[in-house]
C-alpha cells in the first residue's frame, strides 16, 4: 500500500505564496518516491476540506503551510483549520507545521490527543524575501535561505528518516546557511540576515515521539 | 541614555544595513520593509519589540557559542 502525504497550501498573501511554492517542491519530491499526495491548495485549504480529507483518507504524514498562533493553524484567508477543538483528527499522525507559534500549545495538545509527533515552531517563523521576485518565488535566493532548510525536513521525512533525524537535517541546513552568511566572502548586508535564520533554527521543535517515521 | 534606548540604537543600526528592497515576514503579524521595521523599533510596538528580542537572543548566542 502506498504511503500517503497530506499538505495544505493556502495562498493569499506574500508569505503564504512563498510557502505554497516551496510546498509544491515537496510534492514533486514525494511523487518521485511513489508517495500518494493529497494536496489542498489555495481555497481548498479550508477547515471543511481538511477535516473531511483527514478523516476519509487517513494520511500518515501531514504538512501544514500557513499562518498560525499558539492555538491555531490557519488555511486560505486565515481560516482556522486546526485548533484545540479538532486536534484529535491528527491522532496517530506525524505532523510538520510551517506555521508560526503553533508548536507552543497546539502542538503539545495534538500530542496529548494522540498525534505521534508534532514538529513546528514555538515562536514566529521569520522569512526574508525579495518582493521583486514575487512572481517567480523559486528564483528568490533570499527566501531560499529560509525555506530550503524547512524543505530539508520534509524531504528527510519522505525518505523515511525519523522525526528527530529530519529535524537534525533541517537544523544542519539552517546552520550551513548561517555560516555562509557569516563568512568573510559574504557582504555586510547578507550577514545581517543570519540572526533571522538563527531564530528560526532555534525555535523549531519536535514534540512527541522523536523516533516515529513515515 | 537608558539600556533600552541603547539596545534600540543597536537594532536600528543593524536594520539599516538591510536592503530597502527586501521584506521581512514576521509570522501572522505581517510583512515589513526595512524602514517600517526601523519605525516600529523606534515606537516600541509589537513588531519593534520582536526585532529587539531577536537581536538580543542572537547576541547572547555568541556568548555561549552559536553552534553549541
Amino acid at each position: 500500500m502506498n504511503k500517503t502525504l497530506f499538505i495544505t497550501r493556502p495562498e493569499h498573501d506574500d508569505t503564504t505564496h512563498y510557502l505554497s511554492k516551496w510546498g509544491a517542491k515537496t510534492i514533486e519530491f514525494a511523487l518521485t518516491k511513489g508517495i500518494n499526495v493529497l494536496d489542498l491548495p489555495q481555497g481548498r485549504a479550508s477547515k471543511k476540506e481538511v477535516e473531511s480529507m483527514l478523516k476519509k483518507q487517513n494520511p500518515s504524514l501531514v504538512l501544514f503551510n500557513g499562518h498560525g498562533s499558539t492555538d491555531t493553524i490557519t488555511g486560505h484567508h486565515n481560516e482556522p483549520i486546526i485548533t484545540i477543538n479538532n486536534s484529535s483528527i491528527l491522532k496517530n499522525k506525524i505532523i510538520y507545521a510551517l506555521s508560526c507559534c503553533s508548536a507552543k500549545r497546539l502542538g503539545v495538545n495534538c500530542v496529548a490527543q494522540g498525534a505521534k509527533t508534532y514538529i513546528g515552531y514555538d515562536d514566529d517563523f521569520i522569512l526574508v524575501y525579495e518582493p521583486e521576485k514575487i512572481t517567480k518565488p523559486l528564483t528568490d535566493d533570499t527566501a531560499k535561505l529560509f525555506l530550503d532548510p524547512s524543505n530539508e525536513l520534509t524531504f528527510s521525512l519522505i525518505k523515511g528518516n525519523t522525526a528527530e533525524i529530519a529535524c537534525q537535517h533541517s537544523k544542519e541546513a539552517f546552520k550551513k546557511n548561517i555560516q555562509k552568511l557569516l563568512s568573510s566572502e559574504a557582504t555586510e548586508e547578507d550577514a545581517s540576515l543570519a540572526r533571522y535564520l538563527w531564530w528560526d533554527m532555534q525555535h523549531q521543535i519536535c514534540l512527541g515521539d522523536p523516533n516515529s517515521s513515515f | 541614555m537608558s539600556t533600552e534606548e541603547e539596545v534600540k540604537k543597536i537594532v536600528i543600526a543593524r536594520l539599516k544595513i538591510m536592503s530597502p528592497n527586501k521584506k521581512i515576514s514576521v509570522g501572522s503579524v505581517g510583512e515589513f520593509d526595512r524602514d517600517e521595521l526601523i519605525e516600529s523599533v523606534k515606537k516600541g510596538d509589537e513588531i519593534g519589540k520582536k526585532m529587539v528580542q531577536i537581536e538580543l537572543e542572537f547576541l547572547r548566542s555568541f556568548k555561549k557559542g552559536i553552534f553549541a
